[in-house]
């Protein structure tokens, strides 16, 4: 680059010399020296200093030979000659120079700028970031792009315990001990490695380790910017640590009340059934009551405890859909596979109650997990029929609507209540309060989060004529093509 | 004929062990008691059981790795017990060689149907194997490929067939999704649920009297089809 610079200051002072030498009788002495000064000049705005000092020697000894007579001579036969190339060598070493400073002033403060809005970019980015990594990615940008630097990261907790080459343990103690910035030796000759110290909080130490160019790094001004966009940083992941913590103190809270709330359901809702069961079983050892009245004991005992597993089942589902660990095994399927294999468990259960069934032809295959979907069509059904009278019919007609294939089930019962009825979907919230009908308000709250986990939605409406209606709604997406399966087979 | 008939129970439960082992006692079985895996594989070696009825939670070994172990000597049928909302267990244990399951808490009408189910058919595998097979009204001749429905016949396209008679041949035994489209389609379409939903559509339309309501091929959600002749 510099030499290739310095060839460019010879090739115009030489270029200037060969146009002037066809005037080299004419022109006056003066005027010659005026334009080698002037390239010089032009020099030292364009390559800096050296070149243009260079230039100056170069147009004052040219200048000597072929202008100053005698002609194609340095020797200088008048005092005046000699003063006159003296003058000249002068002014052009003053005039580069100075426009050399000038120009690299200038682009001092251009870089100065360039810097200032990069960390001005950064500071507003900073500000966006809503956790550690994303503070992390944001810094990455930046100091890749204003000092092309590279393997960039934020160490901290165990990172910095266990650092990677060419990082090692007393390195990064140093940086964070001393609380300033510190060089050494990249991966690579052409890099050297930054560590700068994050002061984040008391207890969360960071370092934020880079390497750059070693032209950039040792210049002042990358240590200020990087001094600077340190703070700059270190304030942005004070905030986001704030934030994470903030958080988590609100998780492990809703995570405490809902473990209160499902302890306070279990201590009702399981020791009701508990209690009858104990006391059937000590009403049957006793062995008073008649075969007649001891086998209605004994189908009541068998149904409380099926009572008791549907709890913990939905207790499960609950704390499947709240611990966010659903994994869905998702399959393209008809939907009326499912509802005939859920009506079969339903009707094992219910025997005498009346369910019809209404599923519109043609409908497309729909992606779903259908053990899931078995379980939202369960707490449906249930629902209508512990919620309505036994001598009514219980209702499910499933139909395409838009985008959507919506099963619908819907009951002859008191309807919802007009107002709230999105509370229903709660946990642990019923229709009312206390009731004769066990359960503990968890269906709902199981059946919708299964559909969303599927993209899809549970509605609730009261239909004309009175009683309520569910409404499992799922999207239909773009199933593949099936292939002619016939075809190729032997 | 019960008589002779015996059931390797392996439980670690004792509760459940001993309600199992009563209950199949009562009906004329004689059981074997096993609370480990170990255990287990010792007694199955030594007793040659008719039947195996094994938890698939059990605290020495995997269940599915005992079933793989114990199918690579014996095709005594094995009925698993499991736990709830852990499909992927029962189809591994199925896929493993496992014939049926029962999921706990499980009634002793339902365990005395399945014990039955899977003894009836060890009897059939045992004797001479017939080419037809019956069911409701329908009967199915795997000399000359045909299924007749009260002595008429009815076309069921290559796939529906093999699809039947896979089914059919397998009766009151649970087939996973895996295992159906391994025997109908061959190793190419293992991931293409889809190609077993429909056909399985299609064949409940031919021979379902309310494809809805199946009588015949019933759904086990997440795992797999079941045939009910």
């Amino acid at each position: 680059m510099s030499v290739r610079n310095y060839l460019s200051a010879l090739l115009l002072s030489l270029a200037l010399t060969l146009c002037l030498l066809p005037l080299q009788g004419d022109l006056d002495l003066s005027n010659a020296a005026l334009l080698y000064v002037l390239a010089v000049v032009i020099v030292g705005c364009r390559y800096g200093r050296g070149p243009a000092i260079f230039s100056a020697l170069l147009s004052a000894l040219l200048y000597a030979h072929i202008f100053v007579p005698p002609l194609f001579s340095l020797a200088i036969t008048e005092a005046q000659y000699l003063l006159a190339a003296l003058v000249m060598l002068v002014v052009a070493l003053l005039v580069g120079h100075l426009t050399a400073s000038l120009k690299a002033q200038t682009e001092q403060v251009l870089a100065r700028e360039r810097q200032t809005r990069a960390l001005y970019d950064l500071a507003r980015s900073l500000t966006a970031s809503l956790s550690p990594a994303e503070v992390e990615s944001v810094s990455q940008r930046f100091l890749a792009n204003t000092l092309r630097a590279i393997n960039i990261r934020i160490l901290r907790d165990e990172e910095i315990l266990l650092p990677a080459a060419p990082l090692t343990k007393a390195l990064l103690q140093s940086a964070m001990v001393g609380r300033h910035l510190l060089s050494s030796t990249g991966s690579h000759p052409a890099y050297s490695l930054m560590l700068v110290p994050l002061m984040a909080s008391a207890n969360t130490p960071c370092v934020l380790v880079c390497e750059i160019p070693v032209a950039l790094a040792g210049q002042p001004m990358t240590r200020a910017l990087l001094e600077t966009a340190a703070s700059v940083i270190t304030v942005a992941l004070e905030r986001t640590y704030a934030v994470e913590v903030a958080r988590e103190t609100e998780l492990r809270r809703s995570t405490e009340s809902l473990r209160n709330t499902i302890l306070a359901a279990l201590s009702h809702d399981l020791r009701t059934p508990l209690t009858v069961m104990v006391g059937l079983a000590d009403a049957l050892t006793l062995g008073k009551a008649s075969v007649e009245r001891e086998r209605s004991m004994l189908s009541a005992l068998r149904a409380q405890a099926l009572a008791i597993n549907q709890l913990v089942t939905n207790l499960l589902d609950m704390a499947r859909l709240r611990s966010g660990s659903i994994e869905l095994n998702e399959e393209w399927q008809p939907i009326d596979e499912v509802i005939g294999a859920t009506l079969q468990l339903v009707r094992a259960q219910w025997r005498d109650r009346e369910i019809s069934v209404d599923i519109a032809a043609n409908l497309p295959p729909l992606r779903f997990d259908a053990v899931l979907v078995e379980r939202v069509l369960w707490n449906l059904l249930e629902n209508a029929i512990k919620y309505s009278p036994t001598d009514t019919q219980v209702e499910l007609i499933v139909r395409q609507i838009g985008i959507w294939v919506d099963v619908m089930i819907c009951d002859w019962g008191p309807g919802l209540p007009t107002v709230g009825s999105e509370e229903l979907f709660g946990m642990f919230k019923r229709g009312q309060a206390e009731s004769c009908i066990p359960g503990v308000g968890l269906g709902l709250a199981i059946a919708r989060g299964f559909a969303e986990a599927h993209g899809g939605q549970i509605l609730a409406e009261n239909r004309l004529g009175g009683g309520a209606c569910f409404r499992l709604r799922l999207p239909i997406g773009s199933p593949p093509n099936l292939d002619d399966l016939e075809g190729g087979l032997p | 004929m019960s008589l002779s008939q015996s059931i390797l129970l392996i439980e670690d439960d004792q509760q459940i062990r001993e309600f199992v082992a009563s209950t199949l006692e009562a009906e004329g079985y004689s059981l074997i008691k096993a609370a480990s895996a170990a255990q287990g594989a010792v007694e199955a070696g030594a007793s040659k059981p008719d039947l195996l009825i094994l938890d698939l939670g059990l605290p020495d070994r995997d269940g599915i790795d005992f079933i793989r172990d114990y199918r690579a000597w014996s095709a005594t049928p094995i009925l698993i017990l499991s736990a709830r909302s852990r499909e992927a267990s029962k189809v591994a244990a199925l896929d493993a060689g496992a014939d049926d399951y029962l999921t706990k808490p499980f009634g002793v009408s339902e365990l005395l149907a399945r014990v039955r189910a899977l003894l009836r058919r060890r009897l059939l595998t045992q004797e001479q194997a017939s080419p037809l097979i019956s069911f409701g009204d329908y009967q199915i001749d795997c000399v000359r490929r045909v299924v007749t429905c009260k002595a008429e016949l009815m076309h069921l396209t290559q796939i529906e067939y093999r699809l039947l008679i896979v089914l059919a041949s397998n009766p009151g035994r649970v087939l996973t999704h895996r295992q159906l489209l391994l025997q109908v389609w061959g190793g190419r379409a293992l991931e293409n649920h889809q190609y077993l939903r429909v056909y399985v559509g299609h064949l409940r339309q031919k021979i379902e009297a309310n494809p809805a309501q199946p009588q015949h091929i019933l759904t086990e959600i997440g795992v797999g089809y079941r045939f009910q002749p």
